[in-house]
């Protein structure tokens, strides 16, 4: 075998190999909450959540940073606990689903910072505007389960998403909890 | 026989006063108490009632310049000034409520529209102007105050009416 030949047979397998030590997991509905929560003068705090969505994480183990999140969420399944509130926060004002019916975020980067925690860089869009957004994760294996929860903040003018502003907050608290089946 | 008011004016009274009475609660508590989501209900409420009372209150006007309002009831000078002004100004107070709550809605910061009883969308009446609202939701607040309490004042006077002197004069509105 001429050397090419080898380094091209190395390679393959090389990548053969890789590809088995990534496993692949979506996400379970019914173990996942994907909330938020903002501030207002002279208001309560409110606080929502998202009830319709999609995700699918491709698991590294050996080598974190290869691994990989995309995150999908359906606008319009916004509740806030009270279905007018709702249809104002689905509407044009606010994340205006009918012209943007997802938000997504898709990781760029993702580094294991400790045993049980990971950085996870990604672009979120949102109202059709892509920003980076980064996000710590805690992350545990439960019974075959890939259980993760993040929480995180985000400055939502930087979205160019300022209805409200300055009564309702620049700050967005996101708080998600999930758990992954693998696939 | 006791000289009563009109039917219309009669049913339009008592019709005004639960509405009014059910947005000074609404109106008083919807910024004190509550989470995020029952106080967002209760301010499209607390719209929708507004706009009945714009109703109500234009309806009553017609019904006292088309009806033949009975005399002053007689008594002491005082009473009759007292009264004759506390009247003037309950109607004149809830106009400027109902037409400052208007304003607030209109120029307030949030677009949200009215829909009335989520049947039909009420136009807004002002520019969407942090002033203006200002302006506006300070007025309506301070207005309601003082109808509050002329509305007790009201109130009181017709109950010592009823209890105290039994003159019949709650007769004429009911």
């Amino acid at each position: 075998m001429r050397p090419m030949k080898l380094c091209f047979a190395a390679a393959l397998s090389l990548a053969a190999f890789a590809a088995d030590a990534k496993s692949n997991w979506v996400i379970d509905p019914a173990r996942t909450h994907i909330n938020f929560a903002v501030d207002a003068a002279g208001w309560p705090r409110t606080s929502g959540e998202f009830r319709k969505f999609e995700g699918r994480i491709s698991v590294d183990f050996e080598r974190p940073e290869r691994s990989h999140v995309d995150f999908t969420v359906q606008t319009h399944s916004v509740e806030l606990g009270s279905t007018s509130f709702d249809s104002f926060v689905r509407g044009v004002a606010m994340l205006d689903s009918d012209k943007f019916p997802t938000m997504s975020f898709i990781s760029t980067k993702i580094e294991k910072t400790s045993e049980r925690t990971v950085h996870v860089e990604g672009d979120l869009t949102m109202r059709g505007v892509t920003k980076p957004l980064a996000v710590d994760v805690e992350v545990r294996r439960v019974d075959g389960r890939l259980e993760f929860s993040a929480h995180a903040h985000l400055d939502r003018l930087e979205w160019d998403f300022n209805s409200g502003y300055p009564i309702i907050s620049r700050d967005v608290e996101i708080d998600i909890t999930s758990a992954a089946k693998e696939t | 026989m006791i000289a009563r008011w009109s039917l219309a004016s009669i049913l339009l009274h008592w019709a005004s006063a639960a509405v009014i009475v059910a947005l000074l609660a609404i109106g008083w508590s919807l910024s004190r108490l509550f989470d995020a989501p029952t106080r967002f209900d209760l301010y499209q409420l607390h719209k929708s009632l507004g706009v009945l009372a714009l109703a109500l209150t234009v309806a009553r006007l017609a019904a006292r310049a088309l009806t033949k309002a009975p005399p002053p009831f007689p008594g002491a000078a005082w009473e009759m000034r007292a009264a004759r002004w506390t009247h003037v100004a309950l109607y004149a107070l809830t106009g400027v409520a109902i037409l400052a709550g208007w304003v607030t809605a209109s120029s307030a910061p949030l677009p949200i529209p009215t829909v009335v009883f989520g049947l039909f969308p009420w136009p807004d009446i002002a520019p969407r102007d942090p002033r203006v609202f200002a302006v506006a939701s300070l007025t309506h607040a301070w207005a309601a105050y003082g109808l509050a309490v002329l509305a007790a004042l009201h109130a009181g006077a017709a109950l010592k009416h009823v209890l105290w002197e039994r003159d019949g004069v709650m007769r004429r509105m009911v």
